[in-house]
């Protein structure tokens, strides 16, 4: 049962990647970003995964466990700021939240 | 006898940590009390020292041992270690005191006169506001005074040489509301440190070429160029440290302190430091005969000079300070040539009958409501008959008239000069005016203030202290030194009795050249007193009954109010120089570089601020964009890199 080989991973991963990237560079709405953020996370994990199972190394599993952990929290901290910012009835447009303009 | 040492050192120490603990909880006159205390404990401890040298038996013949480390016993004494108190790889410098009969012989007279002067003190500074301060300080002198004669190595030595410094300048600049003892302290410490540096300079120079700081290791093989440096070194420091020229200039300013001190410090003992300094290290000296000659000359030259100058001062406490320069001159002279028995003689002579004339003027001072000036002071000795007489003894002892103690200490001094060279004369001849110029300022000082008839001034201000002259811990302590001024000297009277010599003679022998013959002895003496007495008719003459007139030179006596142009000289050459370099840095460096550096550094910063804000736009996805141009940036430059 060896599966694919690992470069389709790798590519699924780099796709993954991008379109997360393109997601947080040219969406407008805060949940949106989000999202995308995660997605990049998790391209992340799943190259770090196929990489492990390759080299027959266990720490690329670790080090995606740990990912996990970090998303979870920076999804509590961003939730937390949108359900802030909607609270105050605050626009969620990323480019309106601009106030720390130099 | 070691313990006796250590006690004379400690006492005046604890007294001083009492004092300064205690502070405003302890009431005045106890502060006063145990700083007497302290010092006459300490006299106690010299004492027993003193007696310990006397019986122990004499170790072998030839002066100090050749260097050994650690240092070897010196002979007739002992030298005591407590603890190794600096040690860097074979260079160790142990925390010991030396007792043997030079330092024992300082010890008493430091603690003995320091006592009855710290006695004095409590009459004297009664009422003063800071009373305790005043205590406190001067038993911390006593203490570092004790540490310099008695320290057992040459670092101990120098750390006693600043401390006394130290407590000379706090109690300068005791009445610190006045700006000129205020500016007077800050010249005395400032001239006393050209001469620790001077020291500290010839010991790196031993320590580079012996390794050790033992007073025996002054008596390495040295070349001829080291013992030089080393003994011009030394000799730097006791120059400064006893006001002689070219140093001497802070000494007549030191008398803004008060009169006590001026007492025991600027005439009985700090000053007299570098007397003891020559003899204790007379080894080097030896060893560079030419600078030896040197400090002679220096006395010689001083003696003079400060006896001039002390005929036209018009402050009873400067004409005495004038005198002890004078005084210290002959010290260095009597060193200088080698007959080291005969300048510590005349130091302890000179330590009774100079604090009785200082303690004297004191007293005038304080009955006359503070007032220094002679010419307002014509006829004290009505009022006062104790001071008068007590006056009377100390003067007649700085002439040199027998029986008085300073005719046994300073005709030897003069004497011993005789032998030495063709130079010897101007020593002799300086020696022999020093003695007619003593006895006529001397004497133009007591004809001024005592005698005849009070003067307004007097009959005015003249308060007594219930019905007596002053307060009896002032007037017991000169009563006790007008006695000592008068028999002290009966100690030695060479060439027929010579105890001193003798006693110092295993520490400090006398050079083969400084001996005379009972011939040249007695018609020294003969001489001197008779020009001694001449200068005491000549003051008679001019100021009491006024048959001649004072001599009226324009131009020697504008020399001689200016002090030979010394402090304008100095002004001019190291003051003047000093204060346009510092003016020219502040114009050339310190304003254009120093203080515009802040501002430039700010505005710079501000401006860079206000050009590097523009990429701080607030939107998110500027940064995103940054933030993925720089890891593509890094992925690209491993590549290119691979």
């Amino acid at each position: 049962m060896d599966g694919p080989n690992v470069a389709w991973y790798i590519a699924i991963a780099a796709v993954l990647f991008g379109i997360g990237a393109l997601g947080v560079l040219i969406r407008r709405n805060t949940l949106v970003v989000l999202l995308s953020l995660e997605l990049m996370l998790n391209a992340g994990n799943l190259a770090l995964i196929a990489l492990s199972r390759h080299f027959h190394n266990g720490a690329g599993q670790i080090f995606a466990l740990t990912v996990m952990a970090i998303a979870a929290s920076e999804v509590c901290v961003g939730l937390g700021l949108v359900v802030a910012l909607n609270r105050r009835n605050l626009s969620l447009d990323v480019d309106t939240l601009s106030e720390l303009r130099g | 006898m070691t313990g006796g040492a250590w006690l004379c050192l400690l006492a005046p120490l604890v007294g001083t940590i009492l004092i300064l603990l205690g502070g405003s909880w302890l009431p005045r006159k106890f502060a006063a009390w145990t700083a007497t205390a302290s010092v006459f404990v300490a006299f106690g401890g010299a004492i027993w020292a003193f007696f310990g040298v006397r019986s122990a038996p004499p170790t072998p013949a030839g002066g100090l041992l050749p260097l050994q480390v650690p240092a070897p016993v010196p002979a007739h004494g002992e030298l005591t270690t407590a603890w190794t108190w600096l040690q860097a790889g074979h260079f160790t410098v142990p925390l010991q005191l030396l007792v043997d009969p030079l330092s024992t012989m300082m010890m008493l007279i430091v603690s003995g006169v320091g006592g009855l002067i710290v006695l004095y003190s409590i009459g004297y500074m009664d009422k003063d506001d800071e009373e305790r301060r005043y205590f406190a300080y001067i038993a911390f002198f006593v203490f570092s005074m004790l540490l310099l004669v008695e320290g057992g190595n040459l670092l101990m030595l120098l750390v006693g040489w600043g401390l006394v410094g130290l407590s000379s300048y706090l109690l300068i600049g005791f009445w610190h509301e006045r700006s000129s003892a205020v500016a007077a302290a800050k010249k005395a410490f400032v001239m006393n440190a050209f001469g620790d540096a001077t020291m500290a300079l010839a010991f790196f120079i031993l320590i580079a070429h012996t390794n050790s700081l033992s007073f025996n290791a002054l008596s390495a093989p040295l070349s001829s160029t080291q013992a030089n440096l080393i003994a011009l070194g030394l000799l730097g420091g006791a120059v400064a440290k006893s006001a002689q020229i070219p140093l001497q200039t802070w000494l007549p300013d030191a008398m803004e302190g008060p009169t006590p001190v001026s007492a025991l410090i600027h005439a009985a003992t700090m000053v007299t430091a570098g007397v003891y300094l020559i003899a204790r290290t007379h080894v080097i000296f030896q060893e560079a005969r030419t600078i030896e000659l040197i400090a002679a000359g220096l006395g010689a030259l001083t003696l003079v000079v400060a006896g001039l100058i002390a005929l036209v001062q018009t402050d009873i406490k400067r004409v005495i300070a004038y005198s002890t320069m004078s005084q210290i001159g002959y010290m260095f002279l009597g060193v200088g040539v080698g007959g080291y028995a005969n300048g510590m003689f005349h130091l302890m002579t000179h330590a009774f009958f100079k604090a009785l004339l200082f303690m004297t003027a004191g007293l005038a001072i304080h009955a006359l409501a503070n007032e220094q000036d002679i010419r307002k002071m014509r006829g004290l000795g009505k009022v006062m008959p104790f001071t008068k007489w007590c006056f009377l003894a100390g003067a007649l002892a700085l002439v040199g008239v027998p029986p008085f103690a300073g005719f046994f200490s300073k005709d030897p001094i003069i004497a011993s000069t005789l032998n030495i060279g063709w130079y010897g004369y101007i020593f002799y001849a300086c020696g022999i005016v020093g003695a007619f110029l003593t006895g006529l300022y001397t004497f133009r000082l007591w004809f001024l203030v005592f005698p005849g008839e009070p003067s307004p001034f007097v009959r005015e201000h003249y308060h007594d202290h219930n019905g007596r002259e002053g307060a009896w811990t002032m007037l017991v302590p000169v009563g006790i030194l007008a006695v000592l001024a008068t028999v002290g000297g009966w100690i030695q009277f060479p060439p027929l009795w010579e105890p001193i010599t003798k006693w110092l003679a295993p520490v400090a022998p006398t050079l083969s050249v400084a001996e005379v013959s009972s011939t040249q002895e007695y018609v020294t003496s003969a001489v001197a007193v008779l020009v001694g007495l001449a200068g005491v008719a000549l003051a008679w003459a001019i100021y009491s009954e006024r048959k001649v007139a004072i001599p009226t030179a324009p131009f020697w006596r504008r020399l001689l109010e200016h002090k030979f142009y010394f402090d304008e000289a100095y002004n001019k050459i190291f003051y003047g120089p000093a204060v346009s370099l510092a003016n020219g840095l502040r114009r050339e460096f310190e304003d254009p570089i120093v203080l515009q550096t802040g501002p430039d550094l700010g505005e710079t910063t501000l401006a860079t601020g206000s050009l590097v804000r523009r990429i701080q736009t607030g939107l998110l996805r500027t940064y995103v964009l940054f933030l993925a141009m720089g890891a593509a940036g890094v992925v690209l430059a491993f590549l290119i890199a691979k």
